[in-house]
């Protein structure tokens, strides 16, 4: 076993727990012939922060696609504070926020109208008070009534992560949010992303931006050919000399 | 009211309120039926045939091709920037989000077959006063139909290379009732039979647009689930 792998044993948790709130066992995904997640295990506690890093073509969208429920798994389960994801029951969707680099927004409706829409899907009541706090949130209050097609991309961003959490869900799932941000907006998105440290999330974030994914971290991972190559905590990380270690994982698998 | 309703109610909303913005759909269906309207009269020699016996006929093509313009795309604005995806990730009941799309398309299309109606009537000379409320009926029902199909086969084109030049394919087969049945009902309506004649076909074209959104909502989780 090499070193790498070793550690990497040691890191991964493959026991059940019943405090955790994110729980991924052997999950595997395929297209065709291609093996994009290749039996993945994973268990996230309240509070806890993974950062996942990997190449492209690593399978860390497929992964993140899976554990927010937005595709099936060739195999594996994932489990929601001990509930297994039923795809015949979307109760559990409310439990679940996801920030992808799309946006999911409608570029016709307002910026106020996107959020109303998504706080109808799921239910909200307290629609005035929670849109207008989100979109505060984000520094887009002054572009409440702007289309979405007339933003720019850094305030579509901003949007879509008020959308992912307007409905306060206690897992939150990231996919690249960094890509295409200036950095203004890189820091409003940080600042929001370090809010959801508050000890009652749960956030899985998948970024090539080695600095901006470390700082947010509490628990890292590199992802390479659809497995866990190497994953840590983030306290026992060098941050100057993770670059170094990175590239290192990469190449050896 | 409950979530579920709720929930088809906000997708209802939001699918008008794009096309209220767009005009996209709307203006190429109205476009194409005001179009089909004028280029059939011209096509039919009145000295042999009277344009009233064909016209029923005519009705229903030109609402098919007409309709497949603006369902065909029922997709095209929810693929940008992935918001369609935000939508399946929703806790709505993919059976809600289809029967909520399904009601949004019929609203635009029932009103296009009014003015296909319309444009008949004037190109064609129809006196359909006697029967109006009930062809009017017989169109509704027709695009309720057309539109639960279409909805569905729809979200199976989107996701293919081939995309809207595959949806006529898999969907005029699927129509041959409802247009049989369709242009039986409009023909003798239009012609001043009594409504006892065509009750057989009224009935049947509503099972077949019930039975097409009932199969619409069963089926539509498998079309969008990845």
């Amino acid at each position: 076993m090499s070193t790498v792998q070793a550690e990497t044993a040691r890191a991964v948790d493959s026991g059940h727990r019943e405090s955790a709130v994110l729980e991924a066992r052997g999950l595997v995904r395929e297209y065709g012939p291609v093996v994009a997640v290749d039996g993945i295990d994973l268990s996230l506690d309240a509070g806890e922060f993974l950062t996942i890093f990997g190449p492209n073509g690593a399978g860390k969208s497929s992964l993140l696609g899976m554990l927010g429920g937005a595709m099936r798994p060739s195999r594996g389960t994932v489990r929601i504070r001990g509930a297994e994801l039923s795809y015949s029951d979307v109760g559990w969707r409310n439990r679940v926020g996801i920030l992808s680099h799309r946006g999911f927004l409608y570029a016709r409706l307002t910026a106020e109208e996107n959020l109303r829409f998504y706080g109808r899907l799921f239910g909200l009541s307290d629609l005035d008070e929670r849109v207008s706090a989100r979109l505060d949130r984000v520094g887009l209050s002054d572009r409440a009534g702007f289309q979405v097609r007339h933003l720019s991309h850094g305030m579509r961003q901003r949007l879509a992560l008020a959308r992912a959490l307007l409905h306060d869900p206690d897992v939150v799932l990231l996919d690249e949010p960094y890509t295409g941000l200036d950095p203004s907006a890189a820091q409003v998105l940080r600042t929001v992303l370090e809010e959801l440290r508050d000890g009652e999330r749960t956030v899985v974030m998948v970024t090539h931006d080695l600095r901006q994914g470390l700082q947010l971290a509490t628990r890292v991972a590199i992802q390479v050919a659809g497995r866990f190559a190497w994953e840590r905590s983030a306290e026992a990380i060098d941050t100057n000399g993770f670059e170094s270690v990175y590239h290192r994982v990469v190449e050896r698998t | 009211m409950s979530l579920y309703l709720r929930q088809i109610g906000a997708i209802v909303r939001k699918d008008l309120l794009l096309e209220l913005r767009s005009r996209e759909r709307m203006t190429s269906m109205a476009a194409f039926a005001v179009l089909a309207g004028v280029l059939f009269s011209f096509s039919i020699d009145t000295a042999t045939v009277r344009p009233q016996d064909v016209a029923a006929g005519l009705v229903w093509m030109t609402l098919v091709f007409g309709g497949l313009l603006g369902v065909g795309r029922t997709f095209h604005l929810e693929a940008q920037d992935g918001a369609f995806q935000g939508v399946l990730t929703s806790p709505a009941p993919k059976d809600a989000v289809f029967l909520a799309k399904t009601f949004a398309n019929f609203v635009m299309l029932y009103l296009v077959s009014l003015l296909v109606l319309a444009v008949f009537a004037l190109f064609f000379g129809l006196d359909v006063g006697q029967n109006l409320r009930w062809v009017v009926f017989v169109l509704g029902l027709g695009s309720l139909g057309f539109v639960a199909l279409g909805t569905l086969f729809a979200a199976v084109a989107t996701g293919t290379s081939m995309g809207e030049t595959l949806l006529p394919v898999l969907v005029f087969p699927l129509l041959v009732p409802m247009v049989v049945y369709g242009v039986g009902s409009t023909d003798r309506l239009i012609a001043g039979r009594p409504l006892a004649e065509v009750e057989g076909n009224i009935r049947m074209l509503g099972a077949f647009a019930l039975a097409a959104v009932a199969a619409g909502a069963a089926l539509f989780r498998f079309v969008v689930e990845d």
